[in-house]
């Protein structure tokens, strides 16, 4: 009875730097690696792998700002590949999502929803601040394998959508101790089912502290499907909030 | 015996954590050796520099079924069996410094089908769609002109307030209201914009060029020429302006001038749910019915006689008319975007005209100018992209990555409320690589025979086409 006690306090003196923050504050700080504190520009390069085999590949410039209001960043996206979709652009700004193509020149409103389909799932490629649309739980501290499967011990927290502006309704999510770098995330459907499955790489420094660089999101659906994620060209920039008007989305220029 | 419920309580919860997280870790086996290897450096600065275009090669043959039959007679010549079309479509903006650029977007047509001589001038279409300056004067402040493809509207089926629709869509290969937006002619205007953080002013004055010419039919298509007298044959103001009235909501305001009529609009969206988005879009003005602006166009650009009494009851009278497009749109989690929508055209057909346009033209004996004029109204109609009848209902579907990745379907129905009858298209296209589509469509036109779209000399269309993309 007593080694089975020194046992369990043993265990909760092992979870104990782990209540010394709560799930959102992990959940913050990881938000602080990932996003860069001043409006930027990136440029994403997604590759789809199928069976396997690399297939199509996505090229999107991202430019991001964060609403003082809010706190969560607005993203206005354009295509540059593949050659079939380049110039077409997505202004997403809270539950305000605009896609437009400049071959019909039409602007149409699309729901949170749509930003999961489409040649390259924008919802995945977009800066925002987690702790800002999901509420996390503290589930414990776990020991997992990162992409390069390289031991991580990390926080395991489990995040409910806040706000309907969240992509997913449900995500759970690995931090590092001590670096709160993000290691994985699992995303749930509004259904509960496991649609992707993502994995943090390629740490290296942009605009002032380390970030990842890649991402590896598996398909849970159909397992064949894999894509990585190359993000890149990192720019602080000047973004006016009128960018985010949708009649602006014509007027936006290559740079 | 309390100690060793705990132990294996505990060896329990051990072996069952360790098992999770062996399992959490079997998630990388789903990685392939392909995708662990050090990606390629992301694409450049120059990506982000990467010229605003699309240029692509593409071949389609369609070939269509035509009904006997009808129950008015279709005046000569009768439309085209088969087609076969090949064009190079070019959109390209370059920069004239980092206050202005240049658009140009045009369409080559290499085309040749059963009712046209082979071969003629009627083989090469040019459809010039766009060439414009645009310069920002002050921060967020534009000036464009040239000629300018402007578009406005919310709906996908029918959009009320996008006034510079009419006569600009050439030989279409698809009836998709999305697709017959890609091709269709701008119109040549000064325009001015200012863009601020909560809203936007767009002015645009679009003169007179040209004069109106009878309505064109497939077999009758200029050439090389700009076709100012399809965009320009009226002098034309637009004024729209739209303000974020509240965090989730950005009315847009229309008004609009040609001629002697003057018509006003607005543009409404609100999102509800992850799922889904309501939207209505409507316009109004004082104007006559469909069926007397057509005649009253036919004999003004000679396709009429002058004098020829209408074969329909003429009502002259200009009033406040209506139209409407209200629906929503909903995305499932399995990539399918559903758009429903109900139009009005208060204008259009009502079922006295339908009634009388089925009477009239279907009495033994009716000299043949009778059902010609009745098949104008409907040309008329098509060419102005109006609803022909007065209550439609229109929904859409868009599947992308349909049972296999890459593949997307597309299929809409657009019914008339009166008879049931519709028009029916379903589209594949699969990308086969970033450069290469290949695709397919159906076109039907359902109903009975006196019926809106069951009268239709065409009764199925097929498509199939190849496409490249530089």
């Amino acid at each position: 009875m007593r080694t089975a006690a020194l046992v369990l306090l043993a265990l909760v003196a092992a979870t104990a730097p782990a209540c010394a923050q709560t799930a959102q504050e992990i959940i913050a700080a990881s938000d602080k690696v990932r996003n860069p504190g001043e409006p930027f520009r990136s440029t994403n390069t997604l590759t789809e792998f199928i069976a396997g085999k690399p297939r199509d590949q996505n090229v999107l410039v991202v430019f991001s700002k964060e609403d003082p209001a809010t706190h969560q960043f607005r993203n206005l996206v354009r295509y540059v590949a593949p050659a079939r979709d380049q110039g077409k652009m997505v202004l997403l700004d809270g539950r305000v999502l605009w896609f437009y193509d400049p071959n019909s020149k039409a602007s149409v409103r699309i729901s949170p929803q749509q930003r999961l389909i489409g040649q390259a799932a924008i919802g995945d490629v977009l800066t925002v601040n987690l702790a800002v649309d999901y509420a996390g739980t503290l589930l414990g501290d776990e020991t997992i394998q990162d992409a390069s499967r390289k031991d991580r011990q990390c926080w395991h927290l489990d995040m409910k959508a806040a706000n309907d502006q969240a992509v997913y309704n449900r995500v759970e999510y690995w931090v590092e101790h001590g670096t709160s770098y993000p290691v994985k995330a699992k995303f749930y459907s509004d259904s509960g089912r496991l649609l992707k499955i993502l994995y943090y790489r390629g740490f290296e420094e942009q605009l002032g502290r380390i970030r990842p660089t890649e991402a590896v999101i598996i398909d849970a659906v159909d397992t064949s499907l894999v894509t990585t994620f190359k993000f890149g060209d990192f720019h602080a920039q000047d973004i006016p909030d009128a960018w985010f008007q949708r009649d602006y989305l014509p007027r936006l220029q290559p740079e | 015996m309390m100690a060793r419920v705990g132990g294996m309580v505990l060896l329990v919860l051990v072996l069952g954590d360790a098992a999770a997280l062996a399992d959490e870790n079997s998630d990388l086996d789903l990685i392939p050796d392909a995708a662990t290897q050090p990606q390629p450096p992301a694409a450049d600065a120059s990506a982000a520099a990467a010229p605003n275009q699309r240029i692509y090669l593409e071949n389609a043959f369609t070939g269509t079924a035509r009904r006997g039959d009808l129950p008015v007679p279709f005046p000569p010549p009768k439309p085209s069996t088969w087609q076969e079309r090949l064009f190079l479509d070019a959109r390209k903006q370059w920069a004239l410094g980092d206050r202005a650029n240049v658009t140009f977007s045009d369409r080559f047509n290499l085309r040749a089908q059963d009712n046209i001589d082979f071969p003629g001038h009627e083989n090469t279409i040019n459809d010039f769609r766009e060439g414009y300056v645009s310069w920002e004067a002050l921060d967020r402040t534009y000036l464009d002109a040239g000629r300018i493809n402007l578009k406005s509207g919310v709906a996908v089926g029918f959009n009320p307030t996008d006034f510079f629709r009419t006569r600009a869509v050439v030989d279409p290969l698809s009836v998709d209201p999305t697709v017959l937006r890609e091709d269709r002619l701008g119109t040549l205007m000064g325009l001015g914009e200012r863009i601020w953080q909560g809203g936007t002013l767009t002015v645009a004055a679009a003169p007179k060029v040209d004069n109106p010419t009878p309505v064109y039919r497939n077999t009758g298509l200029r050439s090389f020429d700009p076709s100012f007298d399809r965009t320009n044959a009226h002098d034309r103001f637009l004024v729209k302006t739209s303000a974020d009235v509240a965090p989730d909501f950005a009315p847009e305001l229309l008004v609009y001038h040609e001629v002697n009529r003057t018509s006003v609009g607005a543009n409404l969206t609100e999102s509800i749910g992850q799922k889904t988005v309501a939207y209505v879009e409507w316009a109004g003005g004082n104007r006559a019915s469909l069926i007397d602006d057509a005649l009253r166009y036919g004999r003004r650009t000679g396709t009429l006689p002058a004098n020829a009494p209408s074969a329909l009851p003429e009502d002259s009278s200009v009033h406040f008319q209506n139209q409407l497009s209200v629906g929503a749109s909903y995305t499932t989690e399995s990539k399918i975007t559903f758009n429903l929508e109900y139009h009005f055209n208060q204008a259009g057909f009502s079922r006295r005209d339908w009634d009388n346009w089925f009477r009239i033209g279907g009495a033994p004996g009716a000299a043949s100018s009778v059902p010609a004029q009745l098949w104008y109204v409907r040309s008329y109609a098509a060419e102005q992209q109006d609803p022909l009848t007065e209550h439609s209902l229109f929904l859409r579907a868009d599947w992308v990555d349909a049972f296999i990745p890459r593949l997307e379907l597309t299929g809409f129905i657009n019914m008339d409320l009166y008879d049931g009858s519709s028009l029916v298209q379903v589209t594949a296209d699969y990308y086969l690589s970033n450069a290469w589509t290949v695709g397919g469509l159906m076109i039907a036109d359902v109903g009975g025979k006196r019926s809106d779209f069951g009268s239709l000399p065409q009764s199925t269309s097929v498509l199939l086409k190849l496409a490249r993309y530089f």
